[in-house]
C-alpha cells in the first residue's frame, strides 16, 4: 500500500482547477461529492469505513482437492520432456540422415530444447516446490532432458556429424618433425 | 526422316559441353616466346628490294623466318631433334629455299613468303657432304648434293631427279665439295689425305663425266677448312705449313701454283691455321676474284685475283670479323674492327678495290653481360642515290642475334640461348623499396633516440611521397586509353605482389647465360654471359638465401661442372638483380660429385651448402667458424646418397664430426642387364597437408610419407621386345634399405617419373602391347602411425603397404611434373608435356591405385573412380589452349602465395608461363564478381536498418505518450 491515505481516503495529486493550490488532501467528511463517483458507485451516501472493501475476499484455506491439482500440475511439468521423446522420434525417423538444411535445424532444436531446459533447472524446480514429490518429478525432468539431448546426440552420430572417428582428427595432425637430413644424387 | 536424323545428331554434336578461355582471358597471366635456337645459316630474302625478312636455319633444326622490322618469328618449322632433323644446308634461290636435311636423308625446297612447302624428295643414303645449286645461261633450274659415293641432280622446280651418278674411286677418295661456275659444268672436289686432290667434272645436262684428273697435294687434308673457289673455276688454298697460297684452275691446270705469303709480304700469326673467306653471290655466274684470307684472330687481308696474280687490296688489323654483301650489281666487304672495350665498328668497303666507302660506319655497342660477335651478316641494299646502304645482323657467342641499323640503332634482339634452358629456378621478389626502407629500419642497430626519431620521420616521409606518386600516376593513367596504359616492370618498380603471383625466373640455359625474367609479362630483366662453359658442363641452380632475410640481398648459387675434366667451379649472384655477390666462392681444387643443400642458416640466413668430392670429403660453403660448429653437431643425422650410372652403384655416406665421409650402405645394379636411368627424390620445398586419407567407412588410411625416399629407375640394357624391362627401385636414402621394387616386363624407356608425397607416378612404353602406360606406386603405413611427431628412417620397423596400378595414355609424353602449392591442401594434377605441344593437366585423381573394379557403396563415398584403363585426354585439360609449347624439355612449377594457384613454366624451344588452379579459384573472388551490386546492397540495407530504427524510435515515443 503506497498511498499514505489507505483504502477509504481519496488521495488527490490532480491538478483540477478547484483544487489547484492543494497538493494533495484527504477526504474524511463526506460533503464532498468530488469522490463520490470513483468510490460509491452510486450507490447511496453510506460511507464505508477506512479498510472495508466492497470485494469479497478470496477464502485462501488449503483443501484437499487443490492440493491433488498442484501435484497433478507438476508431474504434468515433470513428464513433459518425456512425452516429446516419440515426436521427436518421428521427427527424427521423418527428417533422414542426409546433411542438409532441415534435418541439420532440426537436430539443432532437439539438442538445444533439452540443454536449455536443463540450463534453466533452477527455476523449474521453483516450480514443482510446492510439490510433495518434489525431488522425484525432479529427477524425472532431468532424466526426461537427458533422453531428448542423448536422443540429439545419437541423430547427430547417426549423421555422421560427431568427432568419434580417425578421421576427424586427421587435419589435427601435425606434420612429423625429420630426424635425418638427406641429399645428394647422380653424380654431376 | 534421315534428314532429320542428321539434323537430331548434329544438335546433340553442338550441345556438348565445352570449356574454354574467354577470349579476354587469353594472354591475361600466361604468355608464351618463341625461339629459333643457334643460328647456323641465315639468308636474308633478297629477290624483293622490299623484302623485310630474314631465314634462319639453326642447330636446333629450326627453319624459320623473321621479320627484320620487330625481330618476331613470321613462320617456324620445327623439325626432329637430333640428328634425324639435323639441317645439313641451306641454299637460297629467289623465293625458294633449298634444304638438305638429316644427313642428306631428305631434299626440301621451301616457299619464303608464307613457309609452305614446295616439294620433298627422299634422297638416297649416304652420308652428305656438299650441295650446290646449278646455274645454267644466266638461270638456277638444278641443285646438286653431293655425297660419299654419288652425285645427284635434282629440278629445282620440282624437286625430281635429273641424273645420278656414282663417284669413281669413291673408296680411296674423300669426295668434299661440289661446285658450279655458272656454265654446265659440275665439279666435284675430293682429297687423298696427304697425296692429291682428285677433280671429276659432270655435264650439267646428263651427267657424263666430262674430265677426270688428280693433281698432286700432300699438304691437304680438307677441302672445305683451307679452299675456296674464285673468279672463273679456280681453286685457291693456304696451307699453313708451308705458308702459302696454292691456286688450281680447275680446267686447265694439271699442277698447282704455289704463292708463299712472304711474296705478298704477309705473315701470318704464331699458331694460326689461315682460312679464307670468298663470296659467290649468284650462282649462275662465276665467283668473285676478291676473297678474304684471315692471317690472325684479328687480322684480315682483302686480296685479289688478277690474271693470274694476286694482289693485296686492303689489310684489315684489328678486324674482329669480315662479310661481303651484294646488292643489284654491286659488292661490299663489311668489317667489323673493334673501336674500344664496349663497342666496335662495322665499315662498308668496295670488295673491287678495297676502298671505304663513306657514311657506312655502324657502331655495335657489345653488352657487357653478353658474349663477343661470331658472326656478321650483312643486308645490303641500293638506297634511292645508288649507294650502299646496309643493316646488319650481328651473331655474338652467347646466342644471341642483334639487329643494327645505321648508325647503331638497335632494331631488335633476339635471346636465343633461352632455346635451350637447363635448369631455372623461382625466386619471390623482394618487398617494394619503401617497404624495406621501414624493414631495414628495424634491422639496424640502434644508435641514439634523435637519430631514430629521425629516420622514422624520413622514412614516413619517403613512404608519404611514394603515395603521393602513387596516386599522381593513378590520376594521370586513368585519363589515358586502357591499351595505352603498360605496366613496364623495370629494376625500379620491381616488387612482391599481393599474392606473390609475379616471382623472378632465373633461368641457365645450355651456352652458359643466366637470364633474369620476370615471370607477368616474360620480360628480361637481366642476363649475364658465363665465358669458358664448356659445352658439355652439367648445371646445379640453388636458391642459398631468399628474399625474405632484408637487408641481406637474396642469393643463388650455380654450381657448374666440366664433365670432362671433373672440376667444378661455383658462381654466385644476386637473383634479383643478377649481379655477382660479393661473397667469393671458395675455389674448389677437387673434382665434385655432387652438391647438398641443408636446411639450416648461417648467421647472415644463408643456407649451407655441402659439396663432396671424389675424395669423398665434404666441404661447406659458406664455410664459417659459426657454420661448422653447428656442422659437428649436426653431422651425425646429415646423410647423402650418390648415384654412378656408369658403374650402376648407389652408395650412401653419413657425415663425420671432421666433415669426411663413411660409407654406410651400397646397392649394386648390374650394368650388364639394367641401366640406372634416373633418380627421383622429393622436393624439399614441398608440404603435405594431410597425413592420410580419409576411408568410406571414416577410418584413416595413413601415408607413408618418408622424406628420404628415392624413386631409382632402371632400363634394361637388352632392348629386344620380348626382354626388355623397366624396373623401379624405391630406396630409402639413409639407410639404402629398399622399400619397394616393381618390374615393368615388356617395357622400354624413356621413362618419365614424377615423385611427390607418398606417390610415385611413371611413365614407359609397353612393347607388349605397343602403347605408352602410365603406372602409379602409392605407398601407406596402415590403418595406424608408427610415430606420429617424428620421422626416422633409422627406426621404422613396419613395412608399407605397397599400391600399385597402371593405366593406357593415348599418346608419348615429353616431360612429366606434379603441381605444387604453399600448403599442400589443394588437390595435385599432373603437368604433362605432350610432343604435340600441348600441356596436359591430368587429375592425380584418375591415377589412384585405390580405383576399385567395381564401385561399392564406400568406395563411392570415398569419391574413387571406378577403375578404366584408359586415361583420356580431354581438351579442356589443354593448360596452354592454342599456344603450343615446341620440344617441351622440362616443365618447372612453384608454389605462389594463393593456396589455389601455381605457377607453371614449361620450357623447351619455346617458353611458356601459366597458372594453373588444380581445385579451382577457391580463394579469389572470380573476375566479374559484382562488386557493384553486392555493395550497394549492402549499403542499402544499412540505410534501411538505420532508417527503420529511428522510425522504430519515433514509434514507442509516441506510443509511451498516448
Amino acid at each position: 500500500m503506497a498511498s499514505p491515505g489507505g483504502q477509504g481516503g481519496v488521495l488527490s495529486t490532480r491538478g483540477g482547477g478547484a483544487t489547484r493550490r492543494m497538493k494533495w488532501a484527504l477526504e474524511l467528511s463526506l460533503g464532498n461529492t468530488r469522490g463520490r463517483g470513483d468510490r460509491q458507485g452510486g450507490q447511496g451516501d453510506v460511507v464505508y469505513p477506512i479498510g472495508y472493501s466492497e470485494k469479497p475476499v478470496p477464502d485462501t484455506s488449503i483443501q484437499e482437492t487443490d492440493k491433488n491439482l498442484v501435484e497433478k500440475r507438476c508431474w504434468d511439468v515433470a513428464l513433459g520432456p518425456l512425452k516429446q521423446i516419440p515426436m521427436n522420434l518421428f521427427i527424427m525417423y521423418m527428417s533422414g540422415n542426409t546433411i542438409s538444411i532441415f534435418p541439420i535445424m532440426m537436430v539443432c532444436m532437439m539438442a538445444w530444447r533439452p540443454i536449455q531446459a536443463l540450463m534453466s533447472m533452477s527455476a523449474t524446480f521453483k516450480l514443482l516446490e510446492s510439490s510433495s514429490q518434489q525431488w522425484l518429478q525432479g529427477l524425472v525432468y532431468l532424466v526426461g532432458n537427458l533422453l531428448g539431448s542423448a536422443l540429439a546426440i545419437y541423430k547427430c552420430q547417426s549423421m555422421g556429424l560427431l568427432p568419434t572417428h580417425s578421421s576427424d582428427w586427421l587435419a589435427f595432425i601435425e606434420p612429423p618433425q625429420r630426424m635425418e637430413i638427406m641429399g645428394g644424387g647422380m653424380v654431376l | 526422316m534421315a534428314k532429320l536424323i542428321l539434323l537430331l545428331l548434329k544438335c546433340i554434336i553442338l550441345c556438348g559441353t565445352v570449356s574454354a578461355v574467354f577470349e579476354d582471358q587469353v594472354g591475361k597471366f600466361d604468355w608464351r616466346q618463341q625461339y629459333v635456337g643457334k643460328v647456323r645459316f641465315c639468308h636474308f630474302d633478297a629477290h624483293m628490294q622490299s623484302s623485310k625478312k630474314v631465314l634462319l636455319a639453326t642447330e636446333s633444326n629450326v627453319f624459320a623466318a623473321l621479320n627484320t622490322r620487330t625481330g618476331e618469328v613470321l613462320w617456324r618449322h620445327v623439325d626432329k631433334t637430333g640428328p634425324e632433323g639435323n639441317i645439313d644446308a641451306f641454299l637460297q634461290n629467289g623465293q625458294d629455299a633449298v634444304l638438305v636435311v638429316g644427313n642428306g636423308r631428305f631434299l626440301r625446297s621451301w616457299e619464303s613468303n608464307i613457309g609452305g612447302l614446295n616439294w620433298e624428295v627422299v634422297l638416297d643414303s649416304g652420308s652428305f657432304q656438299s650441295a650446290c645449286l646449278i646455274g645454267q645461261q644466266g638461270m638456277v633450274k638444278n641443285v646438286a648434293v653431293l655425297k660419299k659415293t654419288a652425285i645427284s641432280l635434282h629440278y629445282l622446280s620440282n624437286g625430281h631427279q635429273k641424273w645420278i651418278e656414282n663417284l669413281p674411286d669413291s673408296d680411296t677418295v674423300d669426295y668434299q665439295a661440289v661446285y658450279s661456275g655458272g656454265n654446265s659444268e659440275v665439279y666435284v672436289l675430293g682429297v687423298v689425305p696427304h697425296s692429291h686432290i682428285a677433280i671429276v667434272a659432270f655435264s650439267g645436262d646428263d651427267g657424263e663425266i666430262l674430265k677426270q684428273s688428280s693433281v698432286e697435294a700432300p699438304w691437304l687434308s680438307s677441302i672445305p677448312e683451307s679452299c675456296q673457289m674464285v673468279d672463273q673455276d679456280l681453286l685457291i688454298c693456304v696451307d699453313s705449313t708451308t705458308m702459302s697460297l696454292y691456286t688450281l684452275g680447275l680446267n686447265l691446270q694439271l699442277q698447282m701454283d704455289q704463292i708463299p705469303l712472304q711474296s705478298l709480304e704477309l705473315e701470318v700469326d704464331p699458331d694460326f691455321r689461315p682460312s679464307l673467306v670468298s663470296h659467290q653471290p649468284n650462282p649462275a655466274k662465276q665467283p668473285h676474284s676478291e676473297f678474304f684470307l684471315q692471317l690472325g684472330p684479328d687480322h684480315y687481308v682483302l686480296l685479289q685475283f688478277n690474271n693470274g696474280q694476286i694482289v693485296v687490296l686492303r689489310d684489315f688489323k684489328p678486324a674482329l670479323l669480315v662479310s661481303f654483301a651484294t646488292t643489284g650489281e654491286k659488292t661490299v666487304a663489311a668489317v667489323m674492327s673493334p673501336k674500344n672495350k664496349t663497342a666496335s665498328s662495322i665499315n662498308l668497303f668496295n670488295a673491287e678495290t678495297g676502298r671505304r666507302l663513306l657514311d657506312t660506319t655502324l657502331i655495335f655497342t657489345m653488352d657487357p653481360n653478353g658474349g663477343k660477335p661470331e658472326k656478321l651478316n650483312i643486308q645490303a641494299f641500293l638506297k634511292k642515290d645508288d649507294s650502299v646502304g646496309y643493316r646488319v645482323m650481328v651473331q655474338t657467342k652467347d646466342h644471341t642475334l642483334t639487329f643494327l641499323q645505321q648508325p647503331g640503332r638497335v632494331l631488335w634482339t633476339r635471346e636465343e640461348a633461352l632455346s635451350d634452358v637447363l635448369t631455372m629456378e623461382m625466386v619471390d621478389l623482394p618487398l617494394t623499396g619503401t617497404q624495406a626502407e621501414l624493414e631495414g629500419e628495424f634491422g639496424k642497430k640502434t644508435d641514439g633516440l634523435m637519430s631514430m626519431v629521425f629516420k622514422r620521420l624520413s622514412s614516413q616521409l619517403i613512404l608519404l611521397q611514394a603515395w603521393v606518386a602513387h596516386l599522381w600516376k593513378l590520376f594521370y593513367d586513368a585519363r589515358k586509353p586502357r591499351s595505352q596504359v603498360k605496366n613496364d616492370i623495370s629494376m625500379e618498380n620491381l616488387s612482391r605482389d599481393e599474392f606473390n603471383l609475379q616471382k623472378m625466373m632465373v633461368m641457365v640455359t645450355a651456352s652458359g647465360k643466366l637470364f633474369g625474367i620476370d615471370s607477368k609479362t616474360g620480360g628480361i630483366l637481366w642476363k649475364h654471359y658465363l665465358e669458358n662453359i664448356p659445352s658439355n658442363a652439367a648445371f646445379k641452380l640453388m636458391v642459398q638465401r631468399t628474399t625474405a632475410h632484408f637487408p641481406h640481398p637474396p642469393q643463388c648459387t650455380l654450381l657448374i661442372k666440366d664433365k670432362d675434366t671433373g672440376l667444378a667451379s661455383l658462381h654466385v649472384f644476386n637473383p634479383i638483380y643478377g649481379k655477382m655477390s660479393h661473397v667469393s666462392p671458395p675455389a674448389l681444387p677437387q673434382p665434385i660429385l655432387q652438391s647438398l643443400m641443408l636446411p639450416f642458416m648461417d648467421q647472415d640466413y644463408a643456407k649451407v651448402l655441402l659439396l663432396i668430392d671424389d675424395q669423398y670429403k665434404v666441404s661447406a660453403f659458406p664455410s664459417t667458424k659459426y657454420v661448422l660448429q653447428h656442422l659437428q653437431e649436426m653431422a651425425s643425422s646429415i646423410f647423402f646418397f650418390l648415384v654412378d650410372s656408369n658403374q650402376g652403384r648407389l652408395s650412401g655416406y653419413r657425415l663425420r664430426t671432421d666433415l669426411s665421409t663413411e660409407q654406410i650402405w651400397e646397392v649394386a645394379l648390374p650394368t650388364e642387364i639394367q641401366k640406372i636411368v634416373s633418380v627421383k627424390g622429393k622436393k624439399p620445398n614441398e608440404h603435405v597437408h594431410s597425413q592420410g586419407r580419409v576411408m568410406g567407412d571414416r577410418s584413416v588410411l595413413y601415408k607413408y610419407l618418408n622424406p628420404n625416399l628415392l624413386a631409382v629407375v632402371t632400363e634394361s640394357t637388352d632392348l629386344h621386345q620380348e626382354r626388355s624391362f623397366v624396373g623401379i627401385l624405391l630406396i630409402d636414402g639413409v639407410t639404402g634399405r629398399i622399400i619397394h621394387e616393381a618390374v615393368q616386363r615388356k617395357a622400354r624407356g624413356p621413362v618419365h617419373v614424377v615423385h611427390s608425397e607418398n606417390w610415385v607416378v611413371y611413365e614407359y612404353w609397353s612393347t607388349k602391347s605397343r602403347r605408352n602406360e602410365f603406372s602409379v606406386i602409392e605407398l601407406y603405413e596402415g590403418m595406424e602411425l608408427y610415430n606420429s611427431t617424428a620421422f626416422s628412417s633409422l627406426d621404422r620397423p613396419l613395412v608399407p603397404q605397397v599400391l600399385q596400378q597402371s593405366y593406357i595414355f593415348p599418346s608419348s609424353i615429353s616431360t612429366m611434373e606434379a603441381t605444387l602449392t604453399e600448403k599442400g591442401i589443394t588437390s595435385r594434377h599432373l603437368l604433362i608435356g605432350l610432343p604435340s605441344g600441348g600441356i596436359l593437366s591430368l587429375p592425380k585423381m584418375f591415377l589412384d591405385p585405390r580405383r576399385p573394379e567395381m564401385a561399392s557403396e564406400q568406395s563411392r563415398e570415398e569419391n574413387l573412380i571406378p577403375y578404366a584403363p584408359e586415361l583420356m585426354i580431354r581438351t579442356e585439360w589443354f593448360v596452354n589452349y592454342n599456344q603450343t609449347v615446341s620440344r617441351v624439355r622440362g616443365i618447372y612449377t612453384a608454389p605462389s602465395g594463393l593456396e589455389s594457384t601455381c605457377l607453371v613454366v614449361a620450357y623447351g624451344l619455346d617458353i611458356y608461363h601459366t597458372r594453373v588452379y588444380p581445385s579451382k579459384q577457391f580463394d579469389v573472388l572470380k573476375d566479374d564478381y559484382d562488386y557493384m551490386l553486392i555493395s550497394s546492397v549492402l549499403l542499402a540495407l544499412f540505410f534501411a536498418t538505420m532508417i527503420s530504427k529511428r522510425l522504430a524510435e519515433v514509434k514507442l515515443l509516441n506510443r509511451a505518450w498516448r
